[in-house]
């Protein structure tokens, strides 16, 4: 029951998301193929070309799916959370008249805004452990030992 | 001579596609043209390890993208910097060169 829920909540939105990331990459390749035929190469070798330079399509694909759809879910979640407890708080809060109540509202409120604070700090920390394809290339000698 | 290719540090990818979107708005392609052109290909961007860096980046809310109209009137994604993606460029501008700086100065004394 709960997997076929979530299949129905999140199944529209990944098939969209596909379908964009899909044609995204595609036209990148397209672009590519287009620049090696001008450059003179047979269209099978402009495909092949440009197919290889792009890396592995298919994994490149499935990260930018998981991204999107994992980036949509979450700040959906996080936000609707986060407004849910505060209401919640401010409504505690401004109708209680016990103290000690209205301070259990003031502690929802604050843990509404902490995460959304949690949430902007995490969006300003760089990257780290992702993998990303970028080097300097340098001529070294053809007698050079390899390293 | 051959060609030898030496890894660079984690972020600089980011750091190099900040750079790129702060003069105008791209797709993924004009993005890897683009920084291919400016290290007068002396820097390699395997092509497809752009987009999940682009995606972690839109998902950070650095850049934000829209669907449009290329060149050559395909429809194409491009991406344009964020005002918290203009101050990310900023500080991690300055912590790159603070770095350089410093390991310029490590090199020298050695």
């Amino acid at each position: 029951m709960k997997i076929a829920l979530r299949q129905l909540l999140t199944r529209p939105n990944r098939t969209k998301t596909a379908i964009e990331v899909e044609e995204e990459l595609q036209f990148h390749i397209e672009m590519l193929e287009r620049k090696y035929a001008q450059q003179g190469m047979s269209g099978t070798h402009a495909k092949a070309a440009a197919l290889k330079r792009f890396g592995n399509l298919e994994r490149v694909s499935k990260q930018c799916v998981n991204i999107s759809r994992r980036s949509s879910l979450v700040r959906r979640v996080l936000k609707l959370s986060s407004v849910l407890i505060a209401l919640t708080g401010l409504s505690i809060h401004t109708l209680s008249s016990d103290y000690k109540v209205a301070r259990i509202g003031t502690m929802l409120i604050t843990i509404a805004v902490s995460g959304r604070l949690l949430v902007y700090v995490r969006g300003l920390t760089f990257l780290s452990g992702t993998k990303t394809s970028l080097s300097v290339v340098t001529d070294t000698p053809k007698d050079a030992a390899p390293t | 001579m051959a060609n030898e290719r030496t890894d660079l540090m984690q972020g600089t990818l980011e750091l190099l596609i900040l750079n790129t979107l702060a003069r105008e708005s791209m797709h993924g392609y004009g993005i890897v043209q683009r920084i291919h052109e400016a290290a007068e290909d002396l820097l390699k961007v395997e092509d497809g390890s752009l987009y999940p860096a682009l995606y972690r980046m839109e998902e950070r809310g650095w850049i934000k993208s829209e669907w449009g109209l290329s060149e050559n009137n395909r429809r194409a994604k491009f991406y344009k910097l964020t005002s918290k993606g203009k101050r990310k460029l900023e500080t991690e501008r300055a912590n790159w060169n603070r770095i350089s700086k410093a390991i310029t100065k490590v090199l020298q004394a050695t």
